[in-house]
């Protein structure tokens, strides 16, 4: 436990180039400012133990399980979203969204997507777009709507946003997938 | 520093590096390190890959593994609400991640 604690601190003050190189390749410092490693294993595991943490309260609050409604589901998946954003430090515009609007993203994104439709004609600007192709246009778009509040952001940092929530998202994954494999096997120890 | 957050796309003329202050070598640099990032395009030379591809594919890698956290949601709250009722399990899971 306390080993945690000491690997939490020697990662914020190693250099970052070491543990992920691609990313300080050539791109101006100006943009890029330290990036969470998030290929590290130490990452991985600071993001599990915040996790396994942050999941414990929100079974608590569940705990006499509502049958009627089982979106434990989604609340798990909100909490370990809100987990990732506040691992990322807030650094990114991404990881800053997540966290300011934690009250059902899911509601506000699908009323968002009909004020869209209706708006769609009006907010094209084609003639001006020229400098990007329309098609790239669309994709990056579609892009700017999956990674959270990044819709009105530049081609550029839409897509430095891009990649690092892309980073992040599958440290995710594989934090996710090492706990539920720790809790499936404690599961058939007990049983056997 | 108001001009990057103004948008960016309206104001461009043709040969001018866009307002954010990045050129067209840099966008293609991240375009570049996305496509690394991405399982699908990672063997390809990036000569072959055209940007409307990459964010294509970015697009629906994010889009899968969405799908893949959300299906580890619920996979966890299912072994969770498990495992809250058994308390040795409980303890075993709290001695070893925290």
């Amino acid at each position: 436990m306390s080993s945690l604690q000491s690997n939490a601190d020697s990662t914020n003050s190693e250099p970052l180039q070491r543990s992920n190189p691609k990313k300080r390749r050539k791109i101006g410092h100006t943009n890029s400012p330290t990036l969470v490693p998030w290929r590290s294993d130490t990452q991985q595991r600071i993001y599990s133990s915040k996790l396994a943490h942050a999941l414990r309260h929100v079974l608590r609050r569940n705990h006499p399980p509502p049958p009627a409604k089982s979106n434990t589901g989604r609340e798990v998946r909100e909490t370990a979203d809100r987990v990732l954003a506040a691992t990322a430090k807030g650094r990114t515009r991404w990881s800053r969204a997540i966290l300011a609007s934690p009250l059902n993203r899911w509601k506000l994104r699908r009323m968002h997507k009909k004020v869209r439709k209706a708006a769609t004609g009006l907010a094209k600007r084609s003639p001006e777009t020229r400098r990007r192709l329309p098609v790239v246009q669309k994709k990056a778009r579609v892009l700017g709507r999956l990674v959270p509040g990044c819709r009105k952001l530049s081609f550029p940092n839409l897509l430095e946003e891009a990649t690092d929530y892309i980073s992040a998202l599958e440290m995710q994954v594989r934090a996710m997938t090492a706990l539920t494999e720790l809790l499936t096997g404690g599961t058939s120890h007990a049983s056997a | 520093m108001s001009s990057r957050r103004s948008s960016s796309r309206s104001r461009q003329s043709s040969g001018a590096p866009t307002s954010a202050g990045m050129t067209d070598a840099q966008i293609t640099d991240l375009v570049s390190k996305l496509q690394q990032l991405i399982p699908q395009l990672r063997s390809r030379h990036s000569d072959k890959v055209s940007a409307a591809k990459v964010l294509q594919e970015t697009c629906s890698y994010i889009k899968s593994l969405h799908r893949e956290v959300d299906d580890l949601s619920d996979r966890l709250s299912e072994l969770l609400a498990n495992t809250d009722s058994n308390s040795a399990q409980a303890a075993i899971i709290r001695s070893l991640l925290m």
